[in-house]
């Protein structure tokens, strides 16, 4: 792999806006009906006063070691050189099967297309025209930082060296490249 | 057909959530498809989803899509965009948008129209309000809009045709603030939040109200510079949320805790003295005032533990003074609102703030700018002069009082509007135009609005959407949407001046004119041509910036250019580096700083924290006083509203990504409430009281006060013509009395209500 493509989410300065969704729409041409990506905001959790709300970014968690590509049948779901995993719609044939398998249940039919559909970091727009991926670059906050953690001198890498950050589901082995700072009101105590 | 597993699926597959209704008379889905034409490359122009305005950058994606992203060339705004602005495509394409003129064919707000040609809307208009003007006066028209671009060419319009009654949204919502800062400082003040390393917040939720360079700016400063933020609001918000401290303050006590602070500051000689002495009048008298307002006095008023509120203002007093007591947007919270946006701004001048980095500083506007660095540093726009504009002789309608005399120009009160056409106080109004506002939501008291409009002889609404309010019109002209326009070049200076501009990036869809053509075209139609002598948008351009086109073309092309060096005139190291910028420039005192330089455009000439001029208009009031104010009957709950990143007010609630996003708006119930009153999160409630009744549903949750409610405001529309956002929710302008704040002329959003299952 020359490229290992993360996205760290942090959740101290993400406030929900959902500024990344919406681009995420416009980028991906991603119908009504279905979504690549939302933040939910959970909670508030505690007690009054003492409260939190969980800054939830869901969608592709790009699994170093994806279940979406090891149960499809005929190679569609693959694992690209950069690390993103992308959809092949000319060898789907519809299954369901990457849908079904993944834990995150960030994988649905694109009513349009009628092939799965996630977030790709968008690779065949943004990235392609060397821009970052949309949800990225319209952050109001500056909660999103996109890069290649291969690159000792990359954002992301520094991110990840100095602060604390976790993954979601990592007991299933998934190895998910999205990474994320939990709140330092909720979130885990250094 | 190709039979395989996909097309099986497609077949059997879930179809989106279609629109099954029958298109409106003059929508987009009425005049058929239609590809966007427009440049693959971006454009620079400036955002409308809200009132913030911010740069954009945007291009069409093959001729079905826009893309729109923040614009990098303004460093405070940092290429950001919100999810209201990234959906403003949305709202251009969406197919209930209103595309052709319309004429009301049955009672008004019956929902019946029939498409009509511009000529024709425009002779209809120009007979009635030539009519209404013949027979009662052109003051008996009142003229309201949006503020900003908008409102400046339907204003034009008002004085040319001589009514002096115009109206923006300013006493629904900012006006406090602006009104409190005029008699104070003697005019706006902005707040430096990117370099505060302490601020202390009354509800002002920036992260959900967002004002992208606020926004951006209090997140840096909280995230990367360390800031202390400590909010005082009576629910868990999100900026509740990202607080270093949350205080669930009793609502409509702010003022009792702002009040508190300043006892502080001065009983605990915490205060800049020698600010206070060079740049202060009235001390003696607020400090005589503040005396008894103890931290102990305004714990047992806003439930704020008085240790709290003195060690707060001891932190805060330590971190001056970079370091502000954020004086907030909304300021509708209380009949007292005068009072406690001066509570807040005196907390600001008592710690020495003004003009320092992360306190409180004046717009530098390239006028101003240039006198400092002693040359030309940015150019400075023009304004077209209008030859033998009207004399206008009659009296606006809200000028019946002496005490609202600082609030004309943010807007005038705009509820006066009702009383003037259904008890003709001070005299009758006939006739009403409005563009891009939706009083029905913002305003309070929507049935007394209802009958307002049914009294009117004649209504004119100009607009995207058929509004709540529009609905009611009798002819409705349909606005291009800010993608599909060009406008003037706006000053947006801060600490250094700065223009942009808004630019079409699309051609316009439908039948739709810019709204400065619209009122240009009603202008000739309606006799008063000559008072609109710019041929185009293009004219007015080149007369703002003096006929210098690679100016012009540089504004255009950037999308935003800024000028000098940031400058606060009290902070020693931007005023050396200014100062070595420029080698004309002002010489620096003594202290290396432009202290002296600092004026105030009040009677004394300074900040006024006690003022005799708002003594002599509103007696009682010249000095900072707290008032009780009683806000609910003793078995209601206290009901406030608050905004969401997703929505502008009453404004994007029909706009299909947002709509999608939110349509709804639950109350907000504490689990305590919630069971006494056997409700659970999803039931259907009824929310009531003396003004109206309101069906929705409960929200429980911990993150409000036991004795409050709350909804986010904009919801539950109440006409037919917004399909997406009709009947869902609650509408809280029909929860909220019609009541109008002294000095400032706000109407309130906090009342009592009741609540009960269904």
């Amino acid at each position: 792999m020359t490229k290992r493509y993360v996205l760290v989410h942090d959740e101290n300065k993400c406030i929900g806006c959902q500024a990344c969704n919406v681009a995420c729409r416009s980028e991906n041409n991603v119908p009504e009906s279905v979504t690549r990506l939302q933040v939910r905001i959970e909670g508030p959790y505690g007690n009054f006063p003492h409260l939190h709300f969980k800054y939830n970014r869901v969608s592709c968690e790009q699994c170093e070691n994806a279940p979406c590509v090891k149960v499809c049948p005929t190679g569609a779901a693959y694992v690209n050189d950069d690390g993103i995993v992308s959809i092949n719609e000319g060898k789907c044939v519809g299954c369901l099967y990457c849908v079904a398998a993944c834990p995150y249940k960030v994988r649905f039919i694109n009513p349009e297309t009628r092939v799965p559909d996630k977030c790709d970091f968008c690779k065949e727009s943004r990235l392609a025209r060397g821009e970052e991926p949309a949800c990225v670059s319209v952050c109001p906050t500056d909660a999103l930082t996109f890069g290649d953690a291969n690159d000792l001198n990359s954002e992301v890498r520094k991110l990840l060296d100095t602060k604390q950050n976790y993954q979601q589901k990592v007991n299933l082995g998934t190895e998910p490249r999205v990474y994320r700072i939990p709140s330092r009101r909720g979130g885990i105590k250094a | 057909m190709k039979l395989d597993r996909r097309t099986f699926i497609k077949g059997a597959g879930a179809t989106t959530a279609g629109c099954a209704l029958a298109s409106l008379p003059g929508s987009l889905a009425a005049f058929g498809e239609s590809t966007l034409k427009g440049s693959a490359e971006s454009v620079a122009s400036i955002c409308e989803m809200c009132s913030t305005r911010c740069p954009i950058s945007a291009r069409v994606v093959n001729g079905k899509n826009v893309s729109i992203l923040g614009n990098e060339n303004a460093k405070s705004y940092g290429g950001a965009v919100c999810a209201r602005g990234g959906a403003g495509h949305s709202q251009l394409y969406d197919k209930q948008r209103i595309v052709k003129p319309l004429k009301r064919i049955g009672e008004r707000g019956e929902g019946k129209w029939q498409e009509i040609e511009w000529d024709e809307a425009y002779a209809t208009i120009a007979e009635n309000l030539n009519r209404i003007k013949a027979k009662h006066g052109a003051e008996s028209v009142a003229f309201s809009s949006k503020s900003g671009s908008l409102s400046g060419h339907l204003f034009h319009l008002a004085k040319a045709f001589g009514s002096p009654n115009t109206f923006t949204h300013a006493s629904t919502c900012p006006a406090g603030y602006v009104v409190a800062a005029k008699a104070m400082f003697g005019g706006k003040i902005k707040r430096d939040l990117s370099n505060s390393k302490y601020i202390i917040n009354f509800g002002h939720n920036l992260y959900e109200g967002i004002n992208m360079s606020e926004t951006r700016g209090m997140m840096n400063a909280q995230m990367e510079k360390g800031a202390k933020l400590v909010v005082f609001e009576p629910r868990f918000s999100i900026v509740a949320d990202k607080a270093d401290e949350w205080y669930a303050i009793k609502p409509g006590t702010d003022v009792a805790v702002a009040l508190a602070i300043c006892h502080t500051l001065i009983e605990d000689d915490l205060y800049d003295k020698a600010f206070v002495a060079e740049f202060v009048s009235g001390f003696a008298d607020f400090a005589k005032e503040v005396k008894a307002y103890t931290p102990e006095w305004a714990e047992s008023i806003s439930d704020v533990p008085a240790e709290d509120i003195r060690r707060i203002t001891h932190e805060y007093a330590a971190a001056a003074p970079h370091a502000l007591v954020d004086f907030g947007h909304r300021s509708s919270f209380t009949t007292e609102e005068f009072e406690m946006r001066r509570a807040l701004y005196a907390a600001n001048v008592l710690v020495g703030n003004i003009e320092r980095k992360g306190g409180l500083y004046f717009g530098k506007k390239a006028s101003k700018y240039n006198k400092f660095a002693g040359e030309n540093v940015a150019p400075t726009l023009a304004k077209p002069g209008v030859k033998d504009m009207p004399k206008i002789d009659a009296k606006r309608i809200d000028m019946v009082d002496e005490q609202y005399s600082l609030l004309w120009s943010s807007g005038g009160i705009y509820q006066t509007i009702l009383d003037s056409t259904l008890d003709a106080k001070p005299y009758q109004l006939h006739g009403w135009v409005m563009s891009r506002t939706n009083p029905m939501q913002t305003m309070t008291d929507r049935a007394r609005i209802v009958k307002t409009m049914q009294k009117l002889d004649f209504v004119v609404a100009c607009d995207i959407y058929i509004s709540e309010s529009a609905a009611y019109a009798d002819i409705f002209l349909p606005e291009s949407t800010y993608l599909e326009r060009d406008e003037e070049v706006v000053d947006k200076s801060g600490k250094s001046p700065a223009y942009y501009v808004r630019q079409k990036v699309v051609e316009t869809i439908g039948n739709t004119k810019p709204s400065w053509l619209i009122w240009k075209e009603l202008a000739d139609k309606m006799g008063q041509g000559q008072f609109f002598p710019w041929q185009n948008m293009e004219t007015l351009q080149l007369f703002q910036v003096d006929k210098n086109t690679s100016l012009l073309n540089k504004i255009k092309a950037d999308g935003w250019v800024s000028y000098g060096k940031p400058l606060l005139l009290r902070e020693p190291a931007m005023v050396k580096a200014f100062s070595v910028s420029y080698p004309n420039a002002k010489p620096l005192d003594a202290d290396g700083t432009y202290a002296s330089q600092l004026s105030f455009k009040t009677p004394s000439g300074k900040i006024e924290l006690s003022s005799d001029k708002v003594e002599k208009m509103a007696p009682g009031r010249g000095v900072i006083r707290y008032r009780e104010v009683n806000m609910k009957k003793a078995d209601e709950l206290f009901f406030i509203q608050g905004k969401v990143a997703v929505h502008t007010n009453a404004a994007t609630q029909n706009v299909p990504m947002l709509a999608n996003l939110m349509s709804d708006n639950a109350v907000w119930i504490h689990p305590i409430t919630a069971g006494l009153l056997s409700i659970s999160s999803g039931d259907a409630i009824r929310i009531y009281n003396d003004t109206g009744s309101e069906e929705g549903h409960a929200l429980v949750t911990p993150g409000i006060r036991p004795d409050t409610v709350f909804a986010y405001m904009g919801c539950g529309s109440k006409n037919k013509e917004l399909a997406r956002a009709t009947g869902k929710g609650v509408h809280c302008g029909n929860l909220l009395p019609h009541v109008t704040s002294p000095v400032t002329g706000m109407n309130l959003h906090t009342t009592g209500v009741k609540i009960a299952k269904i």
